[in-house]
């Protein structure tokens, strides 16, 4: 599974949120952390989030069995380990 | 006389006493710094033959940025101006001073002084919890002026806690990278916080 984390303070969990909204993609509190979790790439629309720049570019906890593949001003994507886009 | 045995407070620091730079136009820095920001005066120590050999005479002194603390310069008779003109602007950047101010207001009076003087500022940024204006001062020297977003939450202690940790052991290794970085991170998060986690749903 591809995992994503964002610490759950109100500045980051909309990532989590908007990641939800994919019904592959799980969450789960770990500790202080929103765990995101999907069996493909996970994919967040920064519109969708509302974040502005410098929360959007620090959004990310930690990555497991995964990378960031694409971080630009529109999107976030992480796929799983050994994957391109 | 400390001893192992000694119970010890664990973090008795308090604050910022001073920093100091070396400064090669007082009459400039002096503007900057108490007619223009408007930061108090407090002490100079003015030294005659106490420095070595190639810069015996020697003022030192201090303007109040807030909470007791203090910002020193050192202006050195007779030494010939140095200036790092090769600094990379990566080094610029990253070694500055932040001042605090509690709100807006106050962050926003410190542009107005700024933008009616000789050195406006030059950058308004929101950052991650903090917002800041940055000027560069009459010494090259990047000074930065913050207030907070948000306060700072037990969440976040923790997060900055399990990153320099993993920073630790990344920056160990060869070839750090940020993709290594929080793999290592999230290894930590899984054995500090492991066993079975709740499911969260969104309303």
């Amino acid at each position: 599974m591809t995992t994503l984390f964002v610490l759950d303070v109100d500045d980051f969990r909309p990532l989590a949120e908007v990641a939800a909204k994919d019904p592959d993609t799980t969450v789960r509190r770990r500790g202080p952390y929103l765990e995101v979790s999907a069996p493909g790439a996970i994919r967040v629309e920064r519109d969708a989030t509302g974040r502005r720049n410098a929360l959007w570019y620090s959004s990310v906890a930690a990555v497991r069995d995964g990378r960031v593949s694409r971080w630009d001003k529109s999107e976030l994507v992480v796929v799983p380990t050994g994957t391109g886009r | 006389m400390s001893s192992p045995e000694r119970d010890r407070p664990a973090h008795t620091v308090r604050g910022v006493d001073h920093a100091a730079f070396p400064t090669f136009d007082p009459q400039a820095t002096i503007t900057f710094y108490r007619d223009v920001l408007g930061f108090p005066v407090v002490h100079a120590t003015c030294a005659l033959g106490w420095g070595p050999g190639d810069h015996p005479d020697f003022i030192h002194f201090f303007f109040d940025i807030g909470n007791g603390d203090r910002l020193a310069f050192f202006y050195y008779f007779g030494v010939a101006p140095y200036r790092d003109a090769g600094l990379p602007d990566l080094l610029h950047r990253a070694r500055h001073l932040a001042i605090h101010v509690d709100g807006e207001e106050d962050l926003l009076e410190y542009r107005h002084r700024l933008d009616a003087s000789a050195w406006p500022c030059e950058l308004q940024v929101r950052h991650e919890t903090v917002e800041s204006i940055y000027v560069t001062d009459p010494n090259g020297y990047l000074m930065e002026i913050t207030r907070p977003l948000r306060a700072i939450t037990a969440e976040d202690d923790i997060d900055a806690n399990v990153s320099v940790d993993a920073l630790m052991e990344v920056a160990g290794e060869p070839e750090p990278s940020l993709e290594k970085f929080y793999a290592r991170k999230a290894k930590l998060i899984a054995e500090r916080y492991e066993g079975e986690p709740e499911l969260v749903t969104f309303g």
